[in-house]
């Protein structure tokens, strides 16, 4: 009974610290944790995966962010494209 | 967060210029119900507030960085323009825009309206003009004539006073009227791309029409300006106001946080007393309670100074200071206009960094962008705090605290250090120049103590939300690279010493000894790498975890550090905390910002070589004095 306690335990605690592992790499390291993904989702997409692969990869592929030109937009001013009249 | 509102309510955009009561009206409307978060991908705060009129109808109110143009010539001012016309990606078209204007300042703000009424038209949006502090400019006899106004701008023109309980009756009311009859303005008298020179015209017209003025100035800002923009009078009032803020954090936070350390040593006890010995019981008790509480405890001392940057804020005096300052300023190679976005850095180095981009000149910019770390920011107070309740005593020279004397000298020497090295910079580059300051000196008011506290709350959310993510995250790490492996069979050492931390802290020592670092602060320098307030919490947890038995492991650290560090390493640690780059979102904000690795090296390089230079001087003097 003790035993199966201290398991418990070890359970919540290997949990936690991957919760906070998983918490840290993506507040401090967004930019290289999508790169990682990018890669992942690109080998497991590979034409001859087998399907179930290449549903995981589309389900991991990060959503697609607005692009380039859009995330700019408004941040420099100096485009100049799109000024109002 | 998404931008889109949930519900049906109609999304209003409140718009004016700096310092025209736009937020003040903002907390009328909404009270507490305010959602604060950054636009996508910058760090503009983006507020964001709900409220039920009268009707019955709800509306969801965003209250909009403050611009003068909506030629967009900082990051604010173009958040704001594609916001109203609908171009900010996740933010939809507002369905009405709430123009805001200063009754007692409309040479400024009509000109800025005038652009609104030309953006609303073309993207088919009423829009309301508030005119604000209504009763300030009664009291000094400007005289608004709204009909005129309303008449010749053709749009609802509404008196508002933003710090009066009812003061925002009237814009809800015709914010009512709007909805149900929405129409944008129609085309104005002035050419449909305003250019400068027309909208000049224009304004002038419009006052000399509706307004009338007595006098420019306020006569009370004029007397008060007379001392506080003195020369010698005004620098000696600057100092005395930093000094006294400095003094009131120690003196005013110490009962609320004797309380908070007695909470934690209680909840300890109790959790641990409630789980059986185990590794949940250490992560829960040496880990999480003893790390966040030890972070926690700092939290008065953060709101007392928010406190006081609010107040000044509020009152109008921080641009004065601004002016003030230019002159040391420009001398040491920086300018007035960086005083807003070093200021802003003794909250953060990020949002500082960030509002550099309203500094035209590159060569200012680049300045300022790379001595804002020296800025004392409020994640390194927990750690002075922690070290001056430990090693400086609570006495007093003369009529000051002398814990607050050393906590003002270390901010100062973060001023002092960060003149120096703009001016080192400004001697190495090849343009000389100097660039004139303009600046608004918007009128003397006093706070309001609801905006006071509003902004206090958010001060400390911010903060809670920290310890909560970040902090306590990294406190798990810690813990677990603290308490494993552990010790092999037959160690005779403590168990820590044979964890992964332990090795790392170990190692370190070869590095930081000669400034008198020991391994439990080598260890707490490297997750303080994330958020510096961490090193609080993981030397909390690193001493509890060495304890010797469960009595010790709930003592707070600061009897722990008083005993087992000598002043000298103190005070070593302390000046090492003035200067150390060890924060990792500024390196990244700093590569973001001038899209530099360069940069990036020369400010860690610099930072960590002043830090090491600094920490090893100030403990090799306090060697030789006996503080060994």
């Amino acid at each position: 009974m003790a035993d199966a306690g201290l398991v418990a335990q070890q359970a919540v605690v290997a949990v936690a610290v991957m919760a906070a592992c998983v918490y840290v790499v993506r507040r401090q390291f967004p930019q290289a944790l999508r790169r990682g993904r990018m890669r992942l989702v690109l080998v497991l997409l590979r034409p001859h995966r087998a399907a179930w692969l290449q549903r995981l990869g589309r389900r991991l592929a990060p959503k697609v962010a607005a692009g380039p030109a859009a995330a700019a937009c408004g941040q420099s001013g100096s485009c100049g494209g799109c000024s109002p009249g | 967060m998404s931008a889109a509102t949930a519900t049906a309510a109609l999304r209003l955009a409140l718009v004016g210029s700096p310092n025209c009561g736009k937020t003040a009206l903002f907390n009328q409307l909404t009270g507490s119900r305010q959602k604060v978060a950054n636009y996508a991908g910058v760090t503009v705060e983006r507020k964001e507030g709900r409220f039920h009129a009268p009707s019955g109808r709800e509306y969801a109110l965003l209250d909009l960085p403050g611009a003068y143009s909506l030629d967009a010539a900082s990051l604010d001012e173009a958040v704001t323009r594609d916001v109203c016309r609908g171009f900010y990606p996740g933010e939809p078209t507002p369905d009405v825009l709430v123009c805001v204007v200063d009754a007692t300042n409309l040479r400024l703000h009509l000109r800025f309206a005038l652009e609104v009424r030309e953006l609303a038209r073309q993207v088919g949006r009423p829009m309301v003009l508030a005119v604000n502090m209504m009763d300030a400019a009664q009291r000094r006899g400007i005289a608004v004539d709204l009909g005129v106004l309303e008449a010749e701008l053709g749009v609802p023109v509404v008196p508002t006073v933003a710090v009066r309980h009812d003061g925002a009756a009237e814009l809800v009311g015709a914010l009512d009227r709007t909805v149900q009859h929405p129409q944008p303005p129609r085309a104005g008298l002035i050419d449909a791309s305003p250019a400068g020179d027309a909208l000049h015209a224009e304004t002038r017209r419009l006052l000399a029409l509706a307004v009338d003025m007595p006098r420019r100035t306020a006569k009370v800002d004029d007397t008060l300006d007379r001392l506080l923009l003195h020369p010698a009078l005004g620098l000696l009032s600057l100092a005395v106001v930093m000094f006294l803020i400095f003094q009131a954090v120690y003196a005013w936070a110490t009962p609320v946080m004797d309380l908070i350390d007695a909470g934690t040593v209680w909840l300890g006890e109790a959790v641990g007393g409630a789980l059986p010995e185990g590794p949940l019981n250490s992560l829960l008790v040496d880990g999480i309670i003893a790390g966040l509480g030890g972070v926690i405890i700092f939290l008065p001392q953060i709101v007392i100074l928010f406190a006081f940057i609010l107040a000044l804020e509020e009152s109008g005096y921080l641009p004065r200071a601004a002016f003030l300052l230019d002159r040391l300023m420009a001398g040491a190679g920086l300018s007035g206009r960086s005083f807003i976005p070093l200021l802003s850095s003794f909250a953060c180095a990020i949002p500082g960094i960030m509002a550099t981009r309203s500094i035209q000149d590159p060569r200012d910019r680049l300045a300022t962008i790379m001595v804002a770390p020296l800025m004392t920011c409020s994640a390194r107070l927990p750690v002075y705090a922690l070290l001056i309740g430990a090693f400086i005593p609570a006495q007093s020279v003369g009529i000051f605290n002398l814990q607050g004397l050393v906590l003002f000298a270390l901010y100062a020497a973060g001023i002092l250090s960060a003149l120096v090295v703009a001016w080192i910079m400004k001697k190495w580059r090849r343009d000389k120049s100097e660039h004139a300051l303009m600046l608004e000196l918007p009128s003397y008011r006093l706070p309001h103590p609801r905006d006071l506290l509003i902004g206090l709350w958010e001060r400390a959310w911010i903060f809670l939300r920290r310890v909560g993510g970040i902090i306590l995250a990294l406190t798990v790490l810690l813990w677990f690279l603290l308490s494993f492996p552990g010790a092999p069979e037959g160690a005779t050492g403590p168990a820590i010493d044979y964890s992964f931390a332990g090795r790392i802290g170990h190692a370190l020592t070869a590095v930081f000894a000669p400034i008198g670092f020991n391994w439990q602060i080598c260890i707490a320098l490297i997750p303080g790498m994330a958020a510096r307030e961490v090193a609080v919490s993981s030397l909390a947890t690193v001493y509890a975890l060495q304890a010797a038995d469960e009595a010790a492991a709930t003592e707070a650290l600061t009897p722990i550090i008083t005993d087992t560090w000598s002043l000298a390493t103190a005070l070593s640690l302390l000046v090492w905390f003035i200067y150390a780059p060890q924060c990792i979102s500024t390196l990244a904000t700093i590569k973001r910002e001038t899209g530099s690795w360069r940069q990036v090296a020369i400010a860690t390089g610099y930072l960590f070589a002043l830090a090491y230079l600094a920490a090893f001087v100030t403990y090799r003097v306090a060697l030789a004095l006996g503080a060994g």
